[in-house]
């Protein structure tokens, strides 16, 4: 069967949060998906809260402390990613975005990404697509065409209707990582020109 | 082995009375502590060049100069000299000027600089760091190796029939080591020339470093310079030292949270980990500093930071004398124990006066 490697960033800060309710629905809908395409997922899930300091030490020192280094380079070698984050204020959290920030260039270049949000009400629900979607557009990502958002109002009706966008999202994932070759990470440390072509100006 | 101290000379208030020296104490400090630097046994001094506040070292061969004329031995070095904005043409003279009045003393570390505002009042632009650091180190190197140059480039003004004055003591250009904190290509260049490598090290993790000497080795290797064990390694170290490792802890971390670069960010004992800073005894100084050997390979030069962040002046000479008597005596005697006999020291004027000799010898 082949093999596939998903990582899920969550940036909910409550433990337990909706957000990261969202993410594990994403995730366990995007493994069946996958598995009825005959790829086997593999799954890691990672609680922006867990990383918070790091990601603030990296930002103030210039380079990731072990525990942040071991996710950047986790989000680096996925296969696909599946990233939710609360809206707050109209946008994604100062936590995901500082995440964000800290993606180094072309790491995400045509890795297949579903975009998800969770919110107080659905009225944010676009956040997604002025927000979320450009700032992936921005890295280079293969965003799914189905992102997904759970307001509060979700989670206590009928489940059908969010049950059938987080399907749909995560059918379009599975595709994506499935028609692909596995995500190949590029060396930092590899020169990409030789120095008599540096020389040459 | 090579032990010594690297200055970025900044000014910076001292957190625990929130007391400011001035440009002119932080001056009077750097070559004081340069001085002391040679009293206490420690092999060399280099010091940062700034073109911004808050630091004052923006003219080192004047300040280098000063040094060499009260000092006997000590090896006056630059941590960094800018080759990106400075004029390699002005580089080329002021160096070897110093090597002339130090009697061979002088080496060079080349950094590009990473402060953007300081580019365009030099007339360049930190976007084109790297071709810069290229083209114009390039350019020196030739002004030190030969005598008569004609020479066109992108980012200065050609040169016709041009011979750099003086020329380099006993015709030997002083031994360059390219800094770089990441960036591949830079290790590629002193691999290139043959030149030697300076691992920044105290801002980045042990695995960082151990990557960036590893590629400098192995290319140094490919461009035919030795083998990769023969390849000249510096890295720099910061520490700060008292009997008791409590006692260090408790009195450098004011200091320490609210120092430039890291300040406000990172806990001590989190960025002890991450980096090699060590705050403690003597002792674990020395534990740490021969362990940078099993991720480096031996390696010719270590440079201490000692001065940083608003410590005293007082403070800073209680850590050289801690340097000289108890760590670095241990460390010589052990790295040397360590090092096989095919690994070079870092070249000298003298070795490579030496070397030259013999070879004139040879081929007469």
């Amino acid at each position: 069967m082949k093999q596939r490697t998903l990582v899920v960033i969550t940036a909910g800060l409550s433990k337990p949060s909706s957000t990261r309710l969202l993410a594990d629905r994403l995730t366990a809908a995007t493994a069946g998906a996958a598995e009825a395409l005959g790829v086997r997922v593999e799954s890691r899930t990672v609680e922006l809260r867990d990383v918070a300091h790091e990601i603030t030490d990296h930002l103030l020192t210039g380079f990731p402390p072990a525990k942040l280094k071991d996710v950047l380079d986790a989000v680096a070698a996925a296969d696909g990613l599946i990233v939710v984050t609360p809206i707050f204020q109209a946008s994604y959290s100062g936590l995901f975005k500082s995440f964000a920030d800290l993606i180094e260039r072309d790491v995400l270049n045509d890795k297949p990404v579903l975009l998800a949000a969770t919110g107080g009400t659905a009225r944010h629900s676009l956040a997604l697509e002025h927000a979320l979607r450009p700032l992936f557009a921005h890295l280079r990502a293969a965003t799914t065409r189905t992102s997904v958002f759970a307001a509060t109002e979700d989670w206590g009706s009928d489940e059908a209707p969010l049950r059938s966008r987080i399907d749909r999202a995560a059918r379009e994932l599975a595709t994506e990582m499935d028609r692909r070759e596995p995500a190949v990470v590029t060396d930092p440390f590899l020169l990409t020109t030789s120095f008599e072509d540096l020389l040459r100006g | 082995m090579q032990f010594g101290i690297f200055t970025v000379g900044d000014v910076t208030p001292d957190p625990t009375t929130g007391r400011t020296p001035t440009e002119h104490e932080r001056i009077q400090a750097m070559v004081t502590i340069a001085r002391k630097a040679e009293e206490v046994g420690l092999d060399v001094f280099a010091t940062g060049e700034h073109h911004n506040e808050p630091f004052v070292p923006s003219s080192p061969t004047t300040m280098l100069g000063w040094i060499a004329a009260r000092t006997e031995r000590l090896l006056l070095s630059t941590a960094t000299t800018l080759i990106t904005t400075n004029d390699p043409v002005k580089i080329a003279e002021d160096y070897a000027m110093l090597q002339h009045l130090s009697g061979g003393r002088v080496d060079l570390m080349m950094g590009r600089g990473n402060t953007g505002p300081v580019y365009p009042w030099f007339g360049k632009d930190i976007r084109a760091g790297i071709p810069l650091a290229v083209e114009n180190y390039a350019l020196l190197h030739r002004l030190w190796r030969e005598k008569t140059v004609d020479w066109s480039g992108k980012f200065r003004t050609p040169l016709q029939s041009f011979t750099s004055t003086p020329r380099p003591l006993d015709d030997i250009p002083p031994f360059v080591w390219h800094g770089s904190i990441r960036s591949p290509e830079i290790a590629e260049q002193a691999a290139y020339y043959g030149d030697g490598f300076f691992a920044n090290h105290i801002f980045w993790p042990a695995s960082h470093t151990q990557r960036m000497v590893s590629l400098y080795r192995e290319r140094f290797a490919h461009y035919g310079h030795g083998d990769p064990d023969q390849a000249v390694v510096g890295l720099g170290g910061q520490v700060f030292m008292r009997r008791n490792s409590q006692d260090a802890v408790n009195e450098f971390r004011p200091y320490f949270d609210n120092a430039p670069v890291y300040g406000n960010g990172p806990a001590l004992e989190d960025f002890s980990r991450e980096t090699p800073l060590t705050v403690g005894s003597p002792q674990q100084v020395i534990d740490r500093t021969l362990g940078f050997r099993e991720y480096v390979g031996d390696y010719q030069r270590q440079l201490f930071l000692v001065d940083h962040a608003g410590l005293p002046l007082k403070t800073v000479l209680e850590q050289l004398d801690l340097l000289g008597e108890e760590v670095v005596p241990v460390l010589r005697k052990e790295f040397a124990a360590l090092k096989p006999a095919h690994v070079p020291d870092a070249p000298t004027h003298a070795s490579m006066l030496a070397a030259k000799l013999e070879k004139e010898s040879v081929s007469a």
